[in-house]
Parts: C-alpha cells; sequence; structure tokens
C-alpha cells in the first residue's frame, strides 16, 4: 500500500483533491452535487469502456478505430436479440458475443491478413452503420428494464453512496473491469506478454511470445468489452435502439484513450472529465446564471481538452508498435 | 523486383495483368463487393439486376442524374485527397469534416459579404476564403502535434466538435438570416456563384484539377519528397534533415486546405448559403475514399466517383424498390474490405501477389 | 481448405440476414399517369418514417388518405439534404397528383419545385408560407398552444413545484413547444419553476436518446417530477429513463411530443400522462382529400394541436384537474386564451 502510495503520488493527490472538492459543493448544494455526478459516471460509462478497448488493442500493438462499429454493432444486437428472446441476460450476453466478433474481426484482418489496421477499423465502422441500418426494424421494445443493485452500507455513504453504489450491473461491471485491468496490464503476466509485443515485438517473438496470438486474443477479448459499452447503451443507458445512436463515443474513447496517457485509471478519470463537462454544459443551460450562448458552454469541454493536452502530451508516448503489422524475419 | 523478373516468365497478358495488379484488385473488389450485394438485395425480395440498373439508370442515365452524380463526387474528390495527403506524412486527418465545414462556413461569408466584385474575382475569393479556413482549422492540429506533441487524431476530433458548436454560433447569432426561423445564412451574391457548364458542375472540373496537381507534388516535387520520407521513416528524414515539425504543420495546412476547398465548392456551386444541416458526412466519407485510393492522389477520383455514383442512385432505389438508402453503405465497406484485405489479390495472383503495405504508419508516433 | 471457411462464413452471415430480413414495400406506382389513379409521395427532410414521432405521423396520414382514395403512397427518405430537388422529381417524373414534404428544412426546395410543376399539389408539412402558391399548402401547428394545454395539466400535477423539459435542437416548432409548456405551467401553477434543456447542436440533436436518458434523469434528481419530453428519440430517451423510476406513474410523470406517444413508445406506459400532440396524421390526411376533391387552397393551413388522451392515467388525474384542462383546451381552440409565446 504504502509502496502504491509513493510510486503513484501525483495521481492520488489529485484524486483526493477532486474528492475534497466534491465534498465541499456536496455541503454547498448535496442535490445538485450528486445529481451532476450521476450525470457525469452515466456518460462517461460507454466511454469508459470504450477506452478501455483502446488501450488494450494499443498496448498489444493494434489500432482499433474500429470501436465505434464495434459497440455499434453489439447495441443492435443486444437490443434486438433482448426483445426476441425476452431476456435482457440473453441480450446482453449476445451483444457481447457481437462484440467479440467484431474484435475477433479486426485482430484476424490486423494480425493474419496484415491489413492497415485503420482500414480495417474504418471498415468495421461503415460495415456496422451500414448492417445496423440496413437491418433495422421499428415497433420492437425491451421486455424488461435494467435494475439498480443497491450495494447494502455502501451505498449509505453520502454522495459517494448515491453516485457509485446504488446503480445498474454495467456500472458495477465498468469499475471492476478498470480497476482489474490496470492490475493486470501492470503486474500480471499477460500485462507483461501484452506490453512486449505493443512495444518490442521482435524482442517478444525471441523471449518465445506467440506474437500474432497475444495480438488476436488480446483485440478479440476488447471486443467484448466493446460489447459491454453497446449493450449498456442499448439496453440501459436509453433502453431503445436509434440508428447510428453511438454518435462518435467511439472516436472520443480514442482521445480519452490518449489523454489518459494508456493507463486505464487515466482513461476513466479523463473520461469523467468529459461526463462532467457535459452535466455541467447542461446544468449551466438549465439554471440560466450567465448568460454565454450555450454554443460556447457546449464547446468548452473540447477547447479544455486541447488545452490540458497541449500543456502534458509530449510527456506521454504511446506504445512503440502500434500500428505496424509485425512480420516475422526470414 | 523480383516481382517483376518472375512476372516476365508468364504469359505476357498475365505478367501485364501481375504488373499492373494495384489496378486489377480495386476493380475485382468492386464487382464481388456488387456481387455480395446482390446477395443481400435479392434476400430483399429484389431483383438485384433491376435494382442496379436502377442505381446506374438514376446516377448516369440522364442529365440530371449525371449532374448530381457529379455534384456529389466533387467535395468526395477533395475530401478523400484532404485525408490521403496527411496520411502520406503518416497523420490520420479524421478532422477532415470540421475543416469542410469550416471552408464551406467562410466562403459562404466571402460569398454574401463583399459586394460589387467581379464574378470570377468573387468565386476566387470565396475558394480563397474556404482553402484558408479550412487549412488554418486543420493547422491547429499540425502546430498542436508538432510543437506540443499532442496526437492528431486527439485534436481533430475536439476540433471537429468544436467546428460544429462555433458554426452553430455563427448562424444562430451574428450572421443568422434575417426573419428565418432556421438558423442559416443570407445567399450568397449571384457573382460568387460557381457556375455549371451542362451537367458538368465548375467545382468538379477544379476538383479534377486539384487531384492532378496534388498528384504531382506528391509525387514529383521536393516537397512531396520530403513528404514521403516523413511518413515512411521519420527518423530516416530527420537524418537526412528534413525539417519534420514544418513538414507535419505545411502537410496539415495543405490537407485541411483542401478539405476547406471542398466545403466552399458545396457552398459556392450548389447550396449558395450555409446551414448546420449541409455538409454532413462529407468528411467522413473523405476517409473512406482515402482509404479505398490507398493515399494515391489520383485514385481518389475513381472512388470518390464511386461512392458518388452510389449515393446518387440510392434514393431511386428506395423509390423504386423500397430498399433503404443505406445499402450503399454496405457495398462500399465490402469494397474497402476487399481492397484492403491481402486475400483477393492472394486468391487472384497467388505468390505474384504483392505484399500489402502500411499506408499509416505514423499512427504511433 | 480456408476458402471453404470463408465461403462457409459468408453463407451463414448471409441466413442471419436473410432471417431478419425487412422485405420491400413500396406500391406499385405504374398508372400514377392515370387521372384515376391518386397518387401522393411523401419526402422526409432528412429522418425515417418510422421514427415514432413526426416524419411517421406524416406518412400514416398519407397512406389514410391514400387508402380513402384507393390510391398509392410511397415515400423516399432523405439521406443529403441537397437531394430534396431530386427527390421530389423522383415522384414528378412519375406523375404523382401530391407530394408531402415533411420538415421545415424542406421549404424552400418545396417552393422551388411547386414553381417547376404547377400541375402537382404540394403539402409542405412545418413550412410557413410567406407567399401564396395555388399549388402548395403549408400545414402548420400551432405548437405553442399543445405545449400550454400539456404545461397547464403538469402545473396543477407537480407536488415539488418543479417541472422539466429534455428538448432536441433548439429550433422554431421545438421553441414554441417548450415556451407554451413553460408559459402554461406558469398560468396554473405560479409557485412553478420549469427547467429547459436543449441537446447541444449536433448532427444526432434528435436522436440521442442516451443524452436523452441522462438528461431527464439528473432533472429528475434535481427535484423535477413532470418531464416534457420534446425531441424525437433524444425525448423518446428521456421518456424511457422516466418511466423507469421507482415513482413513475405515483409521483413522477412524463409527458411525450407530436403524437399520443402511448401508442408509439410502449416504453414509458409507466409514466406517460399525456403527449402534446400536433395532429399532423388527421392534417396530412385531410389536406390530401381536399387535394382529391380539388377544394385545396393554396398558403398556409392551421391544423389541429391538441394533448393526448390520459389513457392508464384518467383515473389517476383527479377530476377538477380534467375539468380545468378540458376549459383551457376549449379556450385555446375559441381564442379566449392566448399562450402569449413569441420566438
Amino acid at each position: 500500500m504504502s509502496k502504491f502510495l509513493t510510486r503513484h503520488q501525483k495521481p492520488v493527490l489529485w484524486t483526493l483533491l477532486v474528492v475534497f472538492i466534491a465534498y465541499g459543493f456536496y455541503f454547498w448544494d448535496s442535490v445538485r452535487t450528486t445529481s451532476i455526478l450521476n450525470f457525469t459516471l452515466s456518460y462517461a460509462l460507454p466511454l469508459i469502456l470504450a477506452a478501455m478497448v483502446g488501450i488494450i488493442g494499443e498496448r498489444s500493438g493494434v489500432v482499433n478505430i474500429g470501436i465505434e462499429g464495434q459497440m455499434l454493432f453489439s447495441a443492435f444486437v443486444a437490443f434486438f436479440a433482448a426483445a426476441a428472446t425476452g431476456s435482457l441476460i440473453m441480450g446482453a450476453f449476445l451483444g457481447m458475443a457481437a462484440g467479440l466478433l467484431a474484435g475477433a474481426f479486426l485482430g484476424i484482418a490486423a494480425v493474419r491478413w496484415e491489413m492497415d489496421q485503420i482500414i480495417a477499423g474504418v471498415v468495421i465502422n461503415i460495415v456496422a452503420a451500414g448492417i445496423t441500418s440496413f437491418y433495422y426494424t421499428p415497433g420492437k421494445s425491451l421486455p424488461a428494464i435494467v435494475p439498480r443493485i443497491k450495494i447494502p452500507v455502501l451505498s449509505e455513504i453520502p454522495l459517494l453512496g448515491p453516485v457509485f453504489f446504488n446503480k445498474s450491473v454495467f456500472v458495477y461491471l465498468t469499475l471492476i473491469i478498470v480497476v482489474v485491468l490496470q492490475i493486470m496490464l501492470f503486474t500480471s503476466k499477460w500485462g507483461l506478454r501484452t506490453r512486449a509485443v505493443g512495444e518490442y515485438p521482435s524482442a517478444a517473438d525471441t523471449a518465445g511470445i506467440n506474437v500474432f496470438r497475444t495480438r488476436i486474443f488480446n483485440v478479440a477479448i476488447a471486443g467484448i468489452l466493446a460489447g459491454t459499452a453497446g449493450a449498456y447503451l442499448s439496453l440501459d443507458a436509453a433502453g431503445w435502439f436509434e440508428r447510428g445512436f453511438t454518435a462518435g463515443r467511439g472516436f472520443l474513447a480514442l482521445a480519452i484513450m490518449i489523454f489518459g496517457a494508456w493507463n486505464p485509471l487515466g482513461a476513466m478519470a479523463a473520461a469523467l472529465f468529459f461526463g462532467f463537462a457535459s452535466g455541467m454544459a447542461s446544468q449551466l443551460q438549465a439554471d440560466e446564471v450567465i448568460n454565454i450562448p450555450q454554443q460556447f458552454i457546449n464547446m468548452l469541454p473540447y477547447v479544455m481538452t486541447l488545452v490540458v493536452l497541449s500543456f502534458s502530451a509530449g510527456k506521454v508516448r504511446p506504445p512503440a508498435a502500434v500500428g505496424q503489422p509485425y512480420k516475422k524475419e526470414g | 523486383m523480383i516481382q517483376g523478373e518472375e512476372a516476365k516468365k508468364l504469359h505476357p497478358t498475365l505478367s501485364y495483368l501481375v504488373q499492373k495488379q494495384s489496378l486489377v484488385v480495386p476493380l475485382i473488389a468492386v464487382l464481388v463487393a456488387f456481387l455480395i450485394g446482390s446477395v443481400l438485395i435479392a434476400l430483399q425480395g429484389v431483383n438485384p439486376v433491376g435494382a442496379y440498373q436502377t442505381i446506374f439508370n438514376a446516377a448516369l442515365g440522364s442529365e440530371r442524374g449525371l449532374l448530381r452524380t457529379l455534384e456529389k463526387t466533387t467535395p468526395l474528390i477533395l475530401a478523400g485527397l484532404a485525408v490521403a495527403v496527411a496520411l502520406r506524412v503518416g497523420l490520420f486527418n479524421i478532422g477532415a469534416q470540421g475543416q469542410l465545414i469550416m471552408g464551406a462556413f467562410f466562403a459562404t461569408w466571402a460569398g454574401f459579404t463583399f459586394t460589387n466584385l467581379p464574378a470570377l474575382l468573387h468565386v476566387f475569393v470565396g475558394l480563397l476564403a474556404g482553402v484558408i479556413a479550412g487549412g488554418l482549422w486543420a493547422a491547429i492540429a499540425g502546430v498542436l502535434k508538432a510543437y506540443r506533441g499532442v496526437h492528431e487524431v486527439i485534436s481533430t476530433i475536439m476540433l471537429n466538435s468544436i467546428a460544429i458548436a462555433l458554426l452553430d454560433y455563427l448562424v444562430n447569432h451574428p450572421f443568422k438570416e434575417p426573419g428565418q426561423a432556421l438558423p442559416r445564412t443570407v445567399p450568397i451574391f449571384e457573382t460568387a456563384q460557381l457556375p455549371k457548364l451542362g451537367f458538368v458542375p465548375v467545382g468538379f472540373l477544379l476538383a479534377l484539377l486539384v487531384a492532378m496537381f496534388i498528384s504531382w507534388v506528391i509525387n514529383r516535387t521536393t516537397a512531396g519528397f520530403q513528404f514521403n520520407t516523413v511518413g515512411a521513416n521519420k527518423f530516416a528524414a530527420a537524418y537526412a534533415g528534413i525539417k519534420i515539425k514544418y513538414i507535419v504543420v505545411a502537410s496539415m495546412l495543405l490537407s485541411g486546405g483542401l478539405a476547406g476547398l471542398g466545403g466552399a465548392v458545396e457552398s459556392l456551386g450548389i447550396t449558395y448559403r450555409f446551414e448546420p444541416a449541409f455538409n454532413k458526412g462529407l468528411g467522413f466519407d473523405g476517409i473512406t475514399i482515402a482509404l479505398l485510393a490507398r493515399a494515391n492522389p489520383l485514385a481518389t477520383i475513381p472512388a470518390a466517383f464511386l461512392v458518388g455514383v452510389l449515393r446518387s442512385g440510392a434514393p431511386s432505389l428506395q423509390f423504386d424498390y423500397g430498399i433503404e438508402p443505406e445499402i450503399v453503405d454496405l457495398l462500399l465497406a465490402i469494397t474497402l474490405l476487399l481492397v484492403a484485405a491481402p486475400i483477393l489479390g492472394k486468391l487472384i495472383f497467388r505468390k505474384y501477389a504483392k505484399k500489402s503495405e502500411t499506408i499509416s504508419s505514423g499512427w504511433g508516433s | 481448405m480456408r476458402r471453404i471457411r470463408i465461403a462457409a462464413g459468408i453463407s451463414i452471415l448471409a441466413l442471419v440476414l436473410a432471417a431478419c430480413s425487412t422485405g420491400a414495400d413500396q406500391a406499385d406506382d405504374s398508372n400514377c399517369a392515370d387521372a384515376e389513379v391518386f397518387c401522393i409521395g411523401l419526402i422526409t427532410d432528412t429522418g425515417k418514417v418510422d421514427d415514432k414521432s413526426f416524419n411517421q405521423s406524416a406518412w400514416e396520414g398519407a397512406l389514410a388518405a391514400a387508402e380513402e382514395l384507393g390510391g398509392v403512397a410511397k415515400y423516399v427518405e432523405t439521406v443529403d439534404s441537397k437531394d430534396y430537388a431530386n427527390n421530389i422529381a423522383q415522384f414528378t417524373d412519375k406523375s404523382y397528383d401530391a407530394i408531402v414534404t415533411v420538415g421545415f428544412l424542406m421549404a424552400e426546395a418545396t417552393v422551388a419545385a411547386a414553381q417547376q410543376y404547377p400541375d402537382v399539389h404540394f403539402i409542405a408539412v412545418d413550412q410557413f408560407q410567406g407567399e401564396t402558391l395555388p399549388n402548395v399548402t403549408g400545414l402548420m401547428f400551432p405548437e405553442d398552444q399543445a405545449g400550454y394545454a400539456a404545461g397547464y395539466l403538469a402545473g396543477l400535477m407537480t407536488k415539488t413545484n418543479k417541472l422539466g423539459q429534455v428538448l432536441g435542437l433548439e429550433i422554431a416548432p421545438v421553441q414554441l413547444f417548450a415556451k407554451g409548456f413553460e408559459a402554461g405551467a406558469k398560468a396554473s401553477n405560479s409557485a412553478v419553476d420549469v427547467t429547459t434543456v436543449y441537446h447541444p447542436p449536433a448532427d444526432n440533436a434528435f436522436a440521442n436518446p442516451v443524452w436523452g436518458g441522462q438528461e431527464a434523469r439528473k432533472q429528475l434528481d434535481q427535484g423535477a417530477d413532470i418531464i416534457f419530453a420534446a425531441g424525437g428519440g433524444t425525448g423518446n430517451g428521456g421518456l424511457i429513463e422516466i418511466a423507469k423510476d421507482p415513482a413513475a406513474g405515483e409521483s413522477v410523470f412524463c409527458i411525450g411530443v407530436d403524437m399520443d406517444q402511448w401508442n408509439t413508445v410502449p416504453e414509458a406506459h409507466p409514466c406517460l400522462i399525456t403527449s402534446a400532440m400536433k395532429l399532423i396524421t388527421p392534417g396530412t390526411t385531410q389536406l390530401l382529400l381536399q387535394v382529391a376533391d380539388g377544394s385545396i387552397a393554396g398558403g398556409n393551413f392551421y391544423g389541429q394541436t391538441g394533448i393526448a388522451p390520459y389513457h392508464d392515467f384518467e383515473d389517476v388525474i383527479p377530476d377538477d384537474v380534467k375539468d380545468a384542462v378540458a376549459d383551457v383546451v376549449a379556450g385555446l381552440k375559441d381564442g379566449s386564451i392566448q399562450t402569449g409565446v413569441t420566438l
């Protein structure tokens, strides 16, 4: 624990600062603070999952620009499967399977076929947009709603309780995924191999790691997370499927991944920042406190991202072998 | 060129085909995509032959259709070029959309602001305004990349959203047409309108010239050589004394300028005013086109034409057969997949197939 | 072996796609040039005809008219707003008798086409006609009145004195609904506080149910107990989210828009007390029938607005509230009540 603290001084301090400020606002206006943070989390959730997809891919050396399509396709499958089978669980399961399929496609195309990774991603996006609007059928609805699960004791904590511990299973799943991924990526054997494959594939190969298999496996598994994000969007967040309704979240997630310096926890923080900014934009509009055209409030998170990055970027760098198909020598 | 040596042993026709396979493969890809598409169409209970006839008839069979097809092709060529140029330097300009709408707005602005300009000059000023607006918008991403190390994918995504909000403000407040419920600008003066020659929009001819010019720049000039070198290997480029930062900014400026020109041509040639609903998705189609063309400037012309034909024929397909226009996106996706995946080449040319190359090598840095 | 696997994969995919094939459903219009056959064309201004609100209601109106007249109705969904003229030409080429253009983005294209094709009558939904053309009838609606009636109901029903609005893009018809709602709520309950939030400007402002749901949730969290969701798919997302609230139907309610959304968004049944309707379907049908019998006039035609039946909430809403709202609806109709809404 103390080792963790000394190694991660800055992020820990920042987190404490944010929590401190949040509680400050909470005691000033508990209703607004809680509701804006609720908005923040639900806005950020698909972005967090999608950023994890990007991180796993890039950490193993594969660019995934098709997250948008993977989510859209999974959301489509999840919704219509749930409507057809009458079971949300079945819908979520098949949605994740659809994500796995889309992820496996990217993995095989990028690694086995040595296809340009960006093209492979763009293909996924276009195919997903085409299939989901071409085969969309109106008049279907979900059999039930995704229940909230109240976690005893924890949900009673002021502010943190309602925001984090009285949510649907997707929220808990996402938080677990982020933490597990953070730990796995930097301490487990799988994480070591993944990073080796993404940084120095030839060295990894020499060390006996199967570069091809690791990359395909990782990108496919990441597809399941994209599937989870898609299922969350259609089954929980919207309760409905609308053509093209991922609305650029997959691309935004790439930005968030970079913002978070290819770290799961960092990306989560970045996604929460976006969610918070978006929540504040609508809150300022609702409260009519300041007389700024709403367009300027809406562009604020994007401008801030650019400003923040222009001061902090350059210090982080992507995995070295990202975007390059690995070719065995000889 | 071992491939070339080996190919000489083949029958002359075959060897010709093997050497021209970068041309043959896309053609076959389109054919195969249409075959797969015909299965999908047949599954909808529609005769595929009739469906394709409808598309081509609507897009190419009449002067009106041809005009619309060429009008659609024009901004697609320019957006495709924009993405392709950046790809040459190893930059992935996902923000062509934002640059395009900036160009579209500022061309319109020049079109309704300057009075008493002679027609030719006014058109030129309008186009120039579009190029500058798009170029500067992209150059922000270029500068951030070169001097602050901000990844161009993230910055151009952000700039897309900022452009949408900014233009929405401009058409809702300072430049809103008075007395209109709809947020939009006033129309441009007639002197700023790009004319049509029969069924050929002048903008289309302009786009063709620009594509040829860019092809020349990329393949025959020192600047182009530097672009390609930076794209292929940054370290080698730096070793050779190329100013990488300068090239990054210059290429984004050029890329954004092309996208802005695409928007300008739309505004001055078709819409004659700016409305946020116009120009939807053109920049993203540009990505598809640049990838279909494998970042080859001249190849963006047929790629954009293909997209233009399909998009201009699709409404008739829905009209005649009730097939949703999104079938076009399926066809394009299959084509892109077949062009990009080396499978098709391997199936046809076996051991003579060219190895696939990465065109976007600069992602990681 | 590899190729066999690929082929097998493709054929499985094809089978799956075939299983969910929707099938072509466009009518036969080969006889439209005949004077006896009445043909109706409909063009959307970028949306889909199954959007559960605006476009769908116009399309249902066209279908009803075609059935009544024994004629033909067909639609084209616009993907690119620069295709309006060409999409209209599809219908005029085949000598259609009436063309319905849905949405005010099409205003200019409609007028231009009407001048070009004087023999075709155009029904221009949501497009105000500043100058009267003999063959264009703008189907307009006083959206503020529908919003006012719904807001009046909400003002009487709220316990927290907080109302919310989750809206699509900030454009005229939506603004009229929203301002009408606020005016109505203030008229019935001077203590009421109305939160108004429009979707940020974007291509998907009317198709972002995720944002709609999140914004509705936020307003509920801040104490709003009745929320007016007006904004196509964005609003529908709001309705569905409100329906999920444990208190939905008891102390938390939602109000839909455009159509009676009880029929189009069944997910919202737990909370949907009414919808602020613009009766596009009967308005479209009525005008089309007038085109058929030749009694149609150019200019603007004001369709009906109103609020939808209370359905399952018939017993939840007190009788005196129902009476008061009915009086307001009547007053709006005969002009004794003005909403006072200006843009």
